[in-house]
Formats: C-alpha cells, structure tokens, sequence
C-alpha cells in the first residue's frame, strides 16, 4: 500500500494521472473504444492500450470487441459486479435517468428539459428508450437490469406509483405509473417521492452522512422535504410524509394546486418568485433568476431572501417537533448558496427553542443536482438487489424502513 | 388576432432592444403569400420557436433571416437599425448563423476539418492541426457537448451528434443569433435530448436562438416564447409557461379563432 504520494513529475506520478484521465473519460460517456479515448484523452493509442490492460488486469475497466465503422475495435467500460439498477428522475421542468451499479454510483446519465405540465406517458416512454440505449453504452444485457427506481415531484402511493393529490403533477394524474412504466420495460419498477429520495441520496452518499436525525428541505419550483428519523427515511402511513410544501403558512393565502390555500409553496416556490419579478425584470426562468442574483441583481437577491425567511420560518416549527442534528437543503433554488442559507439559518436560530436551534447545522446538500438521481438509485438497490442494504455498504443498517402498504382510507367508507 | 407578447426586458441592464425584429414583413411566391404581414423579434438570451403546419410559412420566414428570400414588404431591422439581408453571407456578417436540415456537413471528413472547412488555421502554408483540434474541444466543452474524439470522421457519428457539430460550426463565426430549422426531427430520443441540452447552452451563452420545429413538447421543454404561423400570418406569440399543449395545436390547426 503507497504510504507515500508520487513526486509531481516522475513516471509514477504521470502514470497515475494518465489512468485518472482514462477512467473520467469512461466515466463521462458510459463507454468508449480504445480509439475514441485516444481522441478523448489526447493520448496516444500505445498509451491507452497499455493503460486499459493494466487497468483490466486490476479489475477496474472491463473490455469487450465490438465494431466500429466496419472495424473491429475493442469497447472499454467500468468493471462492475453484474447487477445494474435504473434510476429515473421527474421534475417539473426537466427528467434524468441513469444506470447505477451495486455499489450506487451512476455509470451514466442523461438529461432532457421538458415542457410545463409534460405528460406521463411521453415521458415514461422516453424513460424508457433512455435506459435501453445507456444499457447498450456499458455494454450491458437487459438481463443485467434489475429493476427501475422513479422519482416523482409530489406525493404518490408507493403501491401503485399513483400520484396521491391530483392536480400538483396535472399531465400524471391518474396514472398508475409502477404499472405502466414496469410494462413498458419489463422490469419490476418502484416508484417514490422526489425529496424523500433527495433525503436518502444525501444520507447515503452526501451532507447526512453520518446523522441520524436529518430535515431535508429541497426548493425549486416545487418545495418538499424527506423526514430521516432513526437513519431511515420517514415515509408516513402512506408515503406522503414530507410535504413540507403544503404546510400552511397563511390561511387567508393564495390558491394552491394542491386545492388548499396559503401553502408554503405558493409564498416561497420559485414560481411565485418568479411571477413578482415579472414586472420589473420580464418572463425569467429559475436559472436567469439565480444567475442575476450571484451577479448582485438586487430585485432576485431580495426575492430570495425572502422566501428563504419563509422556509426557515416554517423549518424551524419542524425543528421544534422532530428536533434534527441537521437542516439540508437542496433543489435548484439551494443553488443560491448564502443567499438563501443565510436567512434560512437566522429564521432557525430565531424561531425555534434555544435548545433545539443550538443542536442543528444547516448545510447546503454536497450532492447538488444529482442527490435525487443517487437517492433512487439507492431505493433500487434496497428494492431490487438481494442483500441489497447489506450490499450498500459497512453493515450500516438498511436506510428504508418498511414502504407502507395500501391503507384503506376512511373516506371510502362514505 | 396578434397577442403583442414582447420578449424580457431586464432590470439589470438598460430596457434591452431585441437582436432580430421584423416588423409588418410579406413574402408572395406570384399569386401565393408565403408570408403575410408579420411581425417577430428575437432577445438576447432567449429561445424563440416558430411553430405551424406545413405551408405556414416558417420555412419562408427563417430563410429571409438566413439572406435566401428578401422580403417584399415590410423592415427587418438588427439590433435596432433597419437591415437589407440579401444574401447568405451578409446574414452571416450580421452575425446571423443557420443550420439547414440538411446540416451541410461533408460526411467524408473528420468533426475538426469539418469545424473548419473554408478557415482552416495555417502556419507558415501548413495546416495548424493542433491549434484547431484544442480550439474544437474546448468549444465542445463550452457548450456541454459530449464528443468523444474530435478526429473521428463524420460518417460514423450519431444523427444527434451531426447536428452538434453543425451547431458548434456556427458558433466559431461569433454569432448574436443562431436559426435551427427543424433540429431533432430526424433524431432519437437520446439525440435529441443532447440536442435539446446544446439549445439551452446557447440560450445561457446570450444568443438568440430561433428553433423551426413541429415537435410541440420539445417546444415547450426548450422555447422561452412560441410564435404560431397559420397559412403565412401571426397566430400569436406566448409565453411557453402561459399555453398549454391543447390551445397550441388548435392555433396551429385553426381550431379557435383567435
């Protein structure tokens, strides 16, 4: 085992780099041919051979013969033990999807913007053509594929993958989407809340790591949050726990789609941000708001603030119930850094009991973007790998507590 | 019925004056109006699509932007001052980049000799290859692209990664608009989620972007406002967040009378 780092410049020290080089390249695009990571690398093919021989000898990359324009040529992926989960990702404006191993980590991903109120079958069949091309990338089989973990961006039945209040998601209500999508592929599909995968994603790989008692708060466009107690995701008597979003924070407030009023999200969702700027700075779409605001435009700084005083506001009623170690937040809007931290943190410490307030860390999520993705991706693994929380890592316990069966509601009995 | 919808205006900066406007523009083929009085603006930063049945016009209106039509009536101005854009080149001067479905790209050579056809780097009478091989990845990695290897031959590439490169093309000239007729209708869903992913980066590097397309959810995934054509008129300019998929396909169709 190295004790010592190589010296800058000798041979070790280049060799290392030029095998660093190789794998980011591979990691980028999925898979590539020994020629192509020549052109990617700038290296030279001697280079590239000699290095993925090495590399396949210590297990790391793994090579296969395929053809390229006629030619045969040899396709270089990571090595991984067999066994790939898709991990799928719905927002409001945009979709992910990616291939994950068993250790979690994402081979490949990729991503589309959609358009507001985009429909579930559009998008579920694309889902679906996106896995099968990135299975083809890593050189997988379809057999490899376990199964798919999809997250949606509002409150759904975990049973049936049916969003549970319509009118929040309006191009997917009423559909059964573990059905539809699990035919469409053929795989068993498992379907879960968006902020409660952000939840798992950061407990697992990111700014929770290591605590038991976490508030994930993710803002955006939507605002949810993912409960962790005890080191597990809280998922409620039928999967709805977390909607931070539909709080109510002033009874006499506006409309929400979610058919309530004065919600958390219509004073601090990034739509309604959005909207007051409408008259002094035109139509602006969440990323112009956030770039404006990190170059010190003072409307969207202000706006920003604002709504995270709101959150932190409510966060801190939150506090005072489950009493967290930490308060993290993710979502595009988290993107604003200190912007939005700051004023989340002062309406913590201001609104919340000495006691409670003096035990949390509020924290930016580590994971960024991509803590839903790896959030999914884990859900399958638990779901659909066997020893799946063995698997994921140091004996920790498994991260899921039980998902909730269909409870009959007492409204049926009317 | 023309819903004057204008393009943003910005608090940061003084009251933005679009790139392109065409203002009152008709185009007639003999006895047919292939464009019929109509106005159109493209901003900075901003993805503009023209939506319309085929025969509406959309063809006619991007290639008077593109210098292959002048207009028979009406002003295009850039950038505020009144402009005659006869001819393709002096598109390009203005800094106005199109990409034809077609993609005009010569199958035969690589993605870098392709990126440079016509301005080939030289020094002292020799190809400059590795000034122009750095310059096509760094631009491919400005405008989040993947490309694997900037040698390989265009032949071989992926429909998606074709109009990239076509795209990319465009942008070593420097320029304020960029018109894209028809960009993912030939493609994959993959390909054109790369596609789509490129228009945004443009959209974030200040350009305007003007997208023909027939594909209403990737209109709606990517465009900041939707002009409809309907039989060689303005239909209506939205807000892609203010109209929903129904009322875009009945304008387009003449379902409503608006």
């Amino acid at each position: 085992m190295n004790a010592k780092p190589p010296t800058p410049g000798s041979q070790s020290s280049l060799r290392e780099s030029n095998r660093a080089r190789i794998i980011d390249a591979i990691k980028q695009f999925g898979g590539l041919t020994q020629v192509e990571l020549a052109g990617a690398t700038g290296l030279s093919a001697a280079t590239v051979s000699n290095i993925v021989k090495e590399l396949t000898a210590l297990g790391v990359l793994n090579t296969t013969q395929s053809i390229r324009s006629g030619r045969r040529a040899q396709h270089v992926t990571l090595a991984r033990t067999p066994g790939l989960v898709g991990a799928v990702q719905f927002g409001l404006r945009h979709m992910r999807v990616a291939l994950a191993d068993t250790s979690g980590s994402l081979l490949s991903d990729h991503r589309l913007p959609l358009g507001t109120d985009h429909r579930a079958d559009a998008g579920l069949d694309r889902a679906a053509l996106l896995i099968a091309d990135m299975l083809e990338t890593v050189d997988a089989s379809s057999s490899e594929l376990l199964g798919v973990g999809l997250a949606l961006p509002a409150p759904v039945d975990m049973s049936t993958g049916l969003i549970s209040s319509p009118g929040i998601m309006r191009g997917w209500d009423n559909v059964p989407v573990m059905d539809v999508m699990s035919q469409r592929i053929n795989k068993p599909v498992a379907v879960a809340n968006a902020s409660n995968m952000g939840a798992l994603g950061e407990l697992k790989h990111g700014a929770a790591m290591g605590a038991r008692h976490v508030l994930y708060i993710q803002s955006g466009l939507r605002i949810g949050a993912g409960l962790i107690l005890n080191s597990q995701i809280f998922w409620g008597a039928n999967g709805s726990a977390g909607e931070f979003g539909h709080m109510t924070v002033n009874p006499d407030g506006a409309i929400c789609r979610c058919g309530n009023r004065g919600c958390l999200e219509t004073e601090a969702g990034a739509a309604v941000l959005l909207d007051s700027l409408r008259g002094s700075h035109g139509v602006l779409t969440l990323k112009d708001m956030l770039r404006l605001a990190a170059e010190g435009d003072l409307g969207c700084i202000r706006v920003i603030s604002d709504a995270g005083r709101k959150i932190g506001m409510a966060a801190a009623n939150l506090c005072n119930v489950f009493n967290p170690e930490r308060v993290i937040l993710g979502g595009d809007l988290a993107d604003a850094g200190e912007i939005l931290l700051g004023p989340v943190r002062e309406a913590i410490e201001r609104f919340s009991l000495p006691s409670v307030a003096e035990s949390i860390r509020v924290e930016k999520g580590s994971l960024g973007a991509d803590a839903e993705l790896l959030g999914v991706a884990a859900f399958a693994l638990e779901r659909f790998v066997e020893d799946g929380s063995i698997l994921m890592g140091s004996g920790s316990a498994s991260a899921l507590s039980p998902i909730p069966s269909p409870v009959p509601t007492h409204l049926e009995d009317q | 019925m023309n819903t004057a919808v204008t393009g943003p205006e910005n608090m940061a900066s003084v009251r933005r004056q679009p790139l392109i406007a065409m203002r009152g523009v008709s185009k007639h083929f003999n006895a047919v109006h292939a464009i019929n009085n109509v106005d159109f603006e493209v901003y900075p930063g901003e993805v503009v699509a023209i939506v319309g049945d085929n025969g509406s016009g959309k063809s006619t209106l991007v290639k008077m932007l593109a210098g292959v039509f002048t207009p028979d009536a009406g002003v295009i101005e850039f950038e505020g001052s009144p402009v005659s854009i006869h001819s393709p080149a002096s598109a390009q001067d203005l800094g106005i980049a199109t990409v034809f479905q077609d993609l005009a790209l010569a199958d035969n050579l690589s993605i870098v000799a392709n990126l440079f056809l016509g301005r080939e780097y030289t020094k002292r009478g020799f190809l400059s290859d590795h000034h122009m091989e750095e310059e096509a990845v760094s631009l491919f990695r400005k405008l989040k692209a993947r490309m694997p290897s900037i040698r390989t031959r265009v032949s071989s590439l992926s429909g998606g990664q074709k109009q990239s490169v076509a795209i990319a093309r465009t942008m070593l000239g420097n320029p304020k608009v960029i018109l894209l007729d028809e960009p993912t209708s030939a493609l994959s869903v993959t390909q054109s989620a790369e596609v789509l992913n490129l228009i945004e980066s443009l959209r974030e590097r200040g350009l305007g972007v003007v997208v023909i397309s027939h594909n209403l959810a990737e209109v709606q995934a990517v465009a900041d406002r939707i002009v409809v054509l309907r039989l060689g008129r303005n239909n209506g300019t939205f807000h892609s967040t203010d109209i929903s998929y129904e009322r875009l396909v009945a304008l387009i169709t003449g379902a409503t009378d608006d």
